[in-house]
């Protein structure tokens, strides 16, 4: 059979050679020919290499698998491979890219199966899940980068995983050793956003004690007021739409009930550890009682009688068409959904809040501290390349103050917003608190406590002018003016406040790899989970028996043996 | 030049085979040679352990796929959604197809013709939302409907009109694309027959009962059989963009489930096992059909 | 009597016309829609309030398509495609289903070729092998990934063999006796025969090939060398999958800017249009046929 195969192969290369032009053979040929002269000299320029940025003595290359984003906004001429950025690279640390494979979304994971099925794993790649980090771990397929990362990493790269208390990189820690560059991800907090144009029409006050907080029962009135009064002038008013998947894993989550079920103690879709004892937040009590309140809301009609196939972009035009003024997600969905509004309908304006409990707190949960890994293959000669170009992406274009005059076109790149996917890492590596860190710059930028030049990141000095601009004409100001006044100095201002005034109750829920009888039974508890919560909200079903029957079904149809194997996980 | 019969017997077999081999290469080098990877639904396959470097682990992923809890009302649903749109679905091609031919208007045959089979190029991402705006509780369908005085019905959330729903969507999206082999079929009838029946005095009705669709009944059991060997698959894309939690109960296919099932952990060997029951299930029902043909009208199908 | 006839005859054209008329309307409206959303403001879009004519018309999602330089690299790649996959179908096709339609005594062997073709056609060893043996051919990133693996559509045998099947047995016995072999048979005889076929099997492998974007996005490694279909299929924008990896606030802006719904619609409506300029040619092969109601009554 491999002897047939084998000629086969032969037989239609010979046929097919003569009619292909230049076939990626000759490509893969010439890029193994470099990485094992690399190989070669290795050992010479690894002496030299001592500092997080010093430039390697003879170049070197990098084969990448990249994963971009639809539509990247990148210059004429310019590509993933040669851009600003790796021009720069090449520049400043002797390092030439080479995409081996490049695609976006969830064709990029296909994209590194596939590699890894053909025994090819490209120098350097993302991977997206810690699910296929163990597994590269396990197969012996990845580099420890712990040296690297102790010998390379600058202070300020340092500063920043170390700002995630160990959260960052305890995740690509394995058997002590550090096996991946872990993304960073920053927590926020769900608000709920409310047509304040429509608020001042009809006189009514909303958080009179300032404190950025409402309680459920003003949601509940305010919901009501907007539908029955329907300032918006539209046809098929809806007091409160959500998404048909109601609640998100993620803690803002848009368009779910997330910062509702916070507010009464629920967390949905997230396993919490008390004292060993591992708990599964979709099956408490307290997501019942969430559950009955948007039964209840259902019932009465202020929540979206076509709740559970109200799509996405439906919810979106309800928006727009001014059929609803509440809505629920978190900082920064003025930049990209309720841009909208305000694009059809120049006097819209929204105020967003958090929901407090009946302790006056705002519940919140942190996020996963990492989304996504860079991962080195083990045969690769230099690991350390990794963490200089971290060095380089994430502390010096951050924090250099001369970029503009030493590299124009990285500086000018980062001004005209250039996708930061074609970063020879896609991938965000922030400190936890640089959400704040941002805004308390554009905060002085827009009083003019500071001069715009001061502030931290290029992206706050363009932000402090929109701000500007919107401040000056709010009514006439350009849309994307609009959009970052309100994500910023109403989206991020609550945090901030909530945060100053101690209001905020921090949750740490644990994030569980993938167990054993979650691989045969996950999909099958998210399904039952998602058909009885949507059943309760619609009425279609009584919550106390359907909730009490999900919870004892959820538990004998694998739950149980699931958090045993969590259980087992911690120890 | 004379050649004997033995000759001509020999130069026809030898020029068959050479009509067979180009056909052939391709065949065995990419069907047969990628055959090896059905081996993965006997494996729990890992993709840095590559094909060769997986663990064998038997028949467990049948195992599993069976004792899955919602297998059963995942097959019933998926039989009833496919079984409806072969049969619907066929009948639909059929009659456009005769209802065409009839069309004497030049321009018009040919307009309309073209514009049957434009739903087919829109994938079901786009189609959804047409589908969604029409028969949501605001659209015109149920306007419609309150006008004449029944109450609305939210079809898309409703496990009544579902399957209903993605039946008729999806019949109506493929009937024009599939009507073109049909039409080609009656193409292939002889004028001859329709003259003699009309003199005969058979009404269009007769004719078209006893001479049209006998001449195109060997193409139509062809594409029945052909469609039968997709029974397990009610089409992903169409269902995936149409449901919700709410009509699982009757619109969540084996497609569907085993997708949800591959999104945890990303289980190649678990999706292989699936398609090569799916495979088995097809064989048969293609087998059958092959025989069928040949009994009821001595001639198969391939 | 004969009054009557007509009579009834009348009124049966017209129902015929009125069902046909509708069935066509109501398959152009959905494309109607997406025409008419192309030409619309997205903020109109996003609102639903675009039916079958644009809100704020706008030629800025066409003016975009035309400054796209990976739209039109994708295109071309297209076409190309789908002229060499047409004509290696057709290569691969006719010869095969000609043997095919002899019975196991003409042609020995028959069966074993036709079982190895139904086996094939209904099983398959996925796309992990595939894509390692396209990998070991050296064809990943070459168009010739995208046509290579589908030259053989087996359906297409087997359809085209039921047409040969369907013509008389006396043309081909008068072929024999005059001398003709297999080959002049085949080409003189069965191919002008069965035009209509031949015709359906080409609009198949067409839009077959025009409309495929999986093994691009397996074999096709960078997005530089897309096909058209590949290339507007990632273009789809997840915002869910998007959100959970932790994209700025920056770039999902960039995104939900560029990658609106009238962006795509226009997108859809000319990657549509070669496919419609195209079936005019095939269908005057498709229309000829005998019109049951055109016999004398």
């Amino acid at each position: 059979m491999k002897n047939l195969k084998r000629s086969l192969i032969f037989m239609s290369v010979l046929a097919l050679a003569a009619t292909m032009p230049a076939c990626s053979s000759k490509n893969s040929e010439s890029s193994s020919g470099s990485s094992s002269a690399s190989e070669n000299n290795s050992q010479s320029s690894k002496a030299q290499a001592d500092g997080p940025l010093t430039p390697y003595s003879d170049e070197i290359t990098i084969t990448l698998g990249r994963q971009t984003v639809q539509n990247p906004k990148i210059p004429d001429g310019d590509t993933y491979e040669n851009n600003a950025y790796t021009r720069w690279l090449k520049k400043v640390l002797n390092i030439n890219i080479k995409d081996e494979f490049e695609a976006s979304g969830d064709d990029y994971s296909t994209q590194v199966s596939l590699a890894l099925s053909s025994g090819e794993m490209p120098d350097m790649m993302k991977v997206s899940s810690k699910d296929d980090l163990r597994e590269l771990y396990e197969n012996d397929m990845i580099a420890d980068l712990t040296d690297a990362y102790n010998t390379y990493a600058s202070d300020y790269i340092k500063q920043i995983y170390d700002s995630y208390d160990g959260r960052a990189l305890g995740d690509v820690t394995f058997d002590g050793k550090i096996m991946a560059i872990p993304a960073t991800n920053v927590d926020t907090v769900g608000e709920v956003w409310i047509r304040s144009d429509w608020a001042q029409k009809l006189g009514m006050k909303i958080d009179e004690d300032k404190n950025g907080c409402i309680t459920i029962s003003e949601l509940e009135g305010i919901a009501k007021e907007f539908m029955q009064k329907n300032p918006g002038n539209a046809q098929n008013v809806v007091g409160m739409a959500f998404a048909p998947w109601l609640t998100a894993d993620e803690p803002d989550g848009t368009y779910s009930i997330n910062t509702i079920a916070y507010a009464l103690g629920a967390f949905p879709k997230t396993w919490i550890n008390e004292n060993g004892k591992v708990i599964y937040g979709s099956t408490t009590q307290e997501t019942k009682t969430a559950l009955k309140q948007i039964a209840s809301w259902f019932k009465s009609g202020l929540v979206d009688q076509q709740l559970g196939t109200r799509t996405w972009d439906d919810i979106t035009a309800l928006l727009v068409n001014g059929q609803t003024g509440v809505t629920f997600g978190c900082w920064h969905i003025p930049d990209w959904l309720l841009n909208n509004v305000r694009s059809m309908d120049s006097k819209a304006t929204f105020e967003s809040y958090a929901i407090e409990d009946a302790n006056g707190k705002v519940n919140c949960k942190h996020n996963n501290a990492t989304a996504g890994y860079f991962v080195v293959n083990k045969k690769y000669a230099h690991p350390e390349a990794a963490i200089k170009i971290v060095n380089l992406f994430y502390d010096e274009m951050a924090n250099s103050k001369t970029l503009k005059q030493d590299y124009p076109e990285v500086a000018k790149y980062q001004e005209d917003g250039v996708d930061g996917s074609t970063r020879p890492f896609n991938i965000e590596i922030n400190k936890s608190t640089s959400l704040l860190d941002d805004y308390s710059d554009i905060e002085k930028g827009v009083k003019g406590e500071i001069s715009p030049d001061q502030a931290r990141t290029i992206e706050s000095r363009t932000v402090i002018q929109n701000v500007k601009n919107y401040l000056a004409n709010p009514d006439g100001c350009e849309v994307v003016d609009w959009s970052k006044y309100h994500s910023r100095m109403k989206g991020i201002e609550l945090i901030q406040n909530l945060t100053e005034n101690n209001k905020l109750n921090w949750v740490t829920p644990i994030f569980p790899t993938t167990t054993q009888t979650m691989k045969t039974n996950w999909a099958n508890l998210r399904t039952m989970e998602e058909e009885t919560f949507i059943k309760i909200a619609t009425g279609a079903e009584d919550a106390d028996t359907a909730f009490d029957q999900f919870v004892k079904d959820w538990n004998s149809m694998g739950g149980e043996q699931i958090i045993s194997e969590i259980e087992e996980q911690l120890k | 030049m004379l050649k004997t019969k033995k000759d001509l017997t020999r130069y026809s077999q030898i020029s068959y085979h050479l009509m067979m081999l180009p056909g052939m290469f391709f065949l065995i080098l990419f069907s047969y040679v990628p055959m090896v990877g059905i081996i993965m639904a006997f494996q729990d396959f890992v993709p840095s352990k590559g094909l060769w470097g997986s663990n064998f682990v038997g028949l467990k992923h049948f195992i599993y796929m069976v004792q899955l809890p919602d297998i059963v009302k995942v097959i019933r649903n998926t039989l009833i959604i496919s079984i409806g749109k072969i049969l619907l679905g066929t009948f639909m091609a059929i009659a456009f197809s005769i209802l065409l031919n009839e069309i004497r208007l030049k321009f018009f045959k040919k307009t309309v013709q073209t514009i049957v089979y434009l739903p087919h190029f829109l994938s079901w991402v786009v189609l959804a939302a047409v589908v969604m705006n029409m028969f949501n509780l605001d659209g015109p369908i149920n306007q419609f409907i309150a006008s004449i005085g029944i109450p609305k019905i939210n079809f898309l959330g409703n496990n009544k009109t579902f399957q209903p729903l993605l039946i008729s969507t999806d019949v109506w999206k493929e009937f024009g694309y599939n009507s073109i082999v049909y039409l080609a079929a009656i193409t292939t009838i002889d004028p001859g027959l329709h003259e003699a029946a009309a003199i005969d005095g058979a009404s269009w009705w007769k004719r078209v009962w006893h001479v049209t669709l006998p001449g195109m009944l060997p193409i139509i059991t062809l594409m029945a059989a052909m469609s039968l060997t997709g029974i397990l698959s009610a089409g992903f894309d169409q269902v995936y963009n149409l449901y919700s939690p709410i009509v699982y109960e009757t619109g969540d296919t084996l497609d569907t489930y085993v997708y949800r099932i591959g999104l945890v952990g990303r289980q190649y060997s678990f999706g292989s096992a699936v398609g090569l029951c799916r495979s088995l299930v097809g064989t048969i029902l293609l087998l059958t059909s092959n025989w069928l043909a040949k009994e009821l009208t001595d001639r198969k199908i391939f | 009597m004969v009054e009557n006839k007509s009579v009834k005859s009348k009124i049966r054209v017209a129902v015929i016309y009125l069902i046909v008329l509708l069935l066509g309307l109501s398959c152009f409206l959905p494309l109607w829609n997406v025409v008419a959303i192309s030409f619309s403001k997205s903020a109109a879009v996003s609102a639903n309030r675009v039916n079958f004519w644009p809100v704020d018309f706008t030629l800025a999602a066409y003016k975009k398509i035309l400054d796209d330089a990976q739209f039109w690299r994708s295109f071309v790649i297209s076409v190309i495609r789908v002229v060499i996959a047409l004509a290696l179908n057709l290569i691969l096709v006719v010869p095969m289903a000609y043997p095919l339609t002899k019975n196991s005594k003409e042609f020995k062997g028959r069966n074993i070729y036709m079982n190895l073709l139904i086996f094939a056609m209904l099983f398959s060893g996925g796309m992990i092998p595939s894509y390692i043996l396209v990998k070991n051919l050296g064809l990943i990133n070459s168009i010739w990934a995208l046509i290579l693996p589908g030259a053989l559509p087996i359906f297409d045998v087997i359809l085209l063999m039921n047409f040969f099947l369907g013509n008389p047995k006396s043309l081909e016995e008068a072929a024999i006796i005059d001398g003709a072999g297999p080959f002049q048979i085949l080409l003189k005889i069965l191919v002008p025969c069965s035009k209509s076929c031949l015709a359906t099997i080409s609009l198949f492998s067409i839009v077959g090939s025009w409309n495929d974007f999986y093994s691009g996005l397996i074999y096709i490694q960078k997005p530089v060398n897309y096909p058209i279909m590949t290339y507007i299929q990632s273009l789809s924008v997840d915002i869910q999958e998007m959100l959970r990896s932790g994209q700025t606030s920056q770039s999902l802006a960039n995104i939900t800017e560029l990658s609106n719904r009238n962006l795509n619609a226009a997108k859809i409506v000319v990657a549509v249009i070669p496919l419609l300029m195209i079936y005019p040619f095939l269908q005057k092969y498709l229309v000829t046929g005998i019109v049951v109601g055109s016999v004398k009554e």
